[in-house]
């Protein structure tokens, strides 16, 4: 189960995974049975055994993958949020994978297997926002979604069987109705786990109204996306019939009326957020920058600007008009790689950008000497061979 | 998780509308290829990726644990039975932590990879590229002997089965859809085996069957299975290729 829509063959693939696992338990059953986060829960019946028994394997390529980010102190604190949100007593159940990717989403395996994708950290604002997210997730375990989604998609796909003896479409006709309900059923999951953040949320001492803001963020950055593009926003295209998520124009709406009902709760952690994320805006704004989608990267770097332009950021706005390399792009960059250096970034890379840059504007010379200062100040760059002719030899 | 949803569901449907494939077992090597006449040759086994399901009426698979964890004993005996048969030594790759993991996990991506080219694009109709008509030619790059160093092993064999058991329902599907003048197949066993050598990276022969035999869930069936997985399995240098046991 995920946070948001996939869109992207990675999401379906790591999807397929959230998909084929899962846990107990139908509506209806005559006494309420232990629920994931329980100590020494164990699947309780062949199928929800089946899909734990899948994820595991899933889990045991994933644990090794050099897709995940081994920090200890990133992970630390990303367990920390969760342990906060949704209590001490059942956060153990479940092992978060910080997987880097510059895309934006989450997913939960019923076994207790979570995914934090990175591109979802750089888009995140604050610990409550992370929290929604971490919140959300997890009462996809605790209610066992997983398996109610794979519980539905076989009774209704053996529907569908035998619907499609029946003669001149109206077996057809039947298929359809029965596939969209599938849909419908994964939206109503999606929208009962909403439900769950902003219980945790508050539980947790969160303001639940930053769960409904991670949407209006999103819905502006997709608006960004598609003003560069020169194409209309995407931001209410979700797939419909076949949406597997709320739109988040409702998601957005619903979230927001479910938390001005909630308990109060303040704690926004933006502060902790920034400091816990500050070794990681590099590396992630670099990623970011590689999807070639100027008008997202530029909406994220200004709202991470907010409070003011630091040196990083400010080289990571170079190499985005640097790597983008339009009209009057590279006179851009080189300015802000000169604020960055300004400011007092000792990172080489920013006299390798402002080097390059120089050189495309004809400032031959000056473009040179930063190249040098590149190879100087980091003699064992992968790259150095390349910068050291650019620069004319060294 | 739009795709993700809609891929089993299409799968199914298509289930519905297609006849069964008859794809014929396939197998290939580089050639010249054979194992050295005399001296110990020793293969070190990678954990078998072993899926065991029931197929649903509407083409579902139901993974089931049970009948995985025998499969992967199951066949983990055959074996090595088979393997002592030709005078191989057979190890286990034993189980990674720290980077030597994090490097076990990136052959093993990459050695599904590249299978995954060799059964697009050389084995089966279809997508086969004009230049690997002729050659077999793939390798993981020299860097596999890292891994020849961990385990001791001279070749790395690599296996894969899945296998989902047609249901009850699912017979029941076939047999009115067979009235119905409607093809539905019961019951997916594959399964593919690929041998590398460990000091070069190279892919030295491959073998895939996209119907399977033999129940993976029993010792009888397990051996049979292991015995088609290895068909055309490198003999050595010298001897004559025998017919497949």
């Amino acid at each position: 189960m995920t946070f948001a829509s996939c869109r992207h063959v990675a999401g379906a693939v790591l999807g397929v995974m959230a998909l084929l696992t899962g846990t107990v338990a139908q509506a209806g059953q005559a006494v309420e049975a232990a629920v994931p986060s329980a100590i020494g829960y164990q699947p309780r019946d062949a199928d929800e055994r089946g899909l734990w028994m899948e994820m595991e394997e899933a889990e045991r390529e994933l644990r090794n993958s050099n897709f995940v980010v081994h920090d200890p102190a990133l992970n630390a604190y990303v367990k920390g949020v969760l342990c906060r949100t949704v209590g001490e007593m059942r956060c153990s159940a479940a092992r978060i994978y910080i997987v880097r990717t510059p895309y934006f989403n989450a997913s939960m395996a019923p076994n207790g297997m979570m995914q934090v994708w990175t591109g979802l950290l750089l888009r995140t604002r604050n610990e409550a926002q992370l929290a929604a997210v971490l919140g959300h997730e997890f009462g996809h375990f605790e209610k066992r979604h997983s398996l109610r989604l794979f519980r539905e998609v076989r009774s209704k796909t053996d529907a569908m069987a035998w619907l499609s003896f029946l003669p001149y479409g109206v077996g057809l006709l039947a298929q359809l109705g029965t596939l969209g309900s599938i849909f419908s059923f994964s939206r109503d999951m999606e929208r009962e786990a909403d439900v769950e953040s902003i219980a945790y949320l508050t539980s947790g001492g969160y303001t639940p109204g930053q769960a409904s803001a991670i949407w209006a963020q999103l819905r502006d950055e997709q608006d960004a996306t598609a003003a560069e593009r020169k194409v209309r926003s995407r931001k209410d295209k979700n797939g419909g019939f076949f949406a597997s998520h709320p739109n988040s124009g409702e998601r957005m709406l619903y979230l927001a009326a479910l938390a001005s009902s909630a308990t109060a709760a303040t704690r926004t952690g933006d502060a902790e957020y920034r400091d816990a994320m500050a070794l990681w805006w590099a590396p992630l704004i670099d990623d970011q920058i590689k999807l070639n989608d100027f008008g997202a990267t530029e909406f994220l770097l200004g709202r991470l600007a907010g409070s003011g332009w630091t040196s990083e950021l400010l080289y990571a706005r170079g190499e985005l008009y640097r790597t983008r390399g339009g009209d009057g792009d590279f006179a851009k960059a080189a300015g802000f790689y000169r604020d960055a250096i300004a400011l007092g970034s000792t990172l080489p890379e920013a006299r390798r950008g402002l080097g390059l840059a120089l050189l495309r504007t004809g400032a031959i010379e000056q473009g040179r000497t930063m190249l040098k200062d590149y190879v100087k100040l980091k003699p064992d760059a992968g790259d150095r061979a390349m910068m050291a002719m650019l620069a004319g030899g060294i | 998780m739009l795709r993700v949803l809609a891929t089993p569901l299409l799968a199914a449907l298509v289930m519905f509308a297609a006849p069964a494939h008859a794809q014929a077992e396939k197998s290939a090597s580089k050639s010249g290829f054979s194992l050295p006449a005399t001296g110990p040759v020793k293969i070190v086994v990678f954990r078998p990726d072993v899926h065991v399901g029931e197929q649903s009426t509407g083409g579902l698979n139901e993974p089931n644990a049970d009948w995985t964890a025998e499969a992967r004993k199951q066949i983990g005996i055959a074996l090595e039975k088979a393997q002592k048969s030709k005078s191989n030594d057979l190890v286990l790759m034993p189980e990674l932590e720290g980077e030597q993991g994090v490097l076990l996990a990136d052959y093993r991506s990459l050695f599904k990879t590249v299978t995954n080219a060799v059964l697009v694009h050389k084995l089966f109709p279809g997508n086969r590229l004009p230049t690997k008509k002729e050659t077999f030619n793939w390798t993981l790059g020299s860097g596999t002997s890292q891994l020849a160093q961990i385990s001791g092993g001279d070749y790395g064999l690599f296996i894969y089965t899945y296998d989902s058991y047609g249901s009850a329902g699912r017979k029941a599907a076939q047999l009115v859809g067979a009235m119905f003048g409607v093809g539905i197949s019961s019951g997916v066993h594959t399964g593919y085996a690929g041998l590398v050598d460990l000091k070069t990276g190279e892919l030295v022969w491959i073998n895939a069957d996209a119907q399977m035999g033999g129940d993976v869930r029993d010792a009888v069936g397990a051996d049979k299975r292991v015995s088609q997985l290895l068909e055309d399995f490198p003999t050595r240098a010298g001897t004559a290729v025998t017919a497949a046991q």
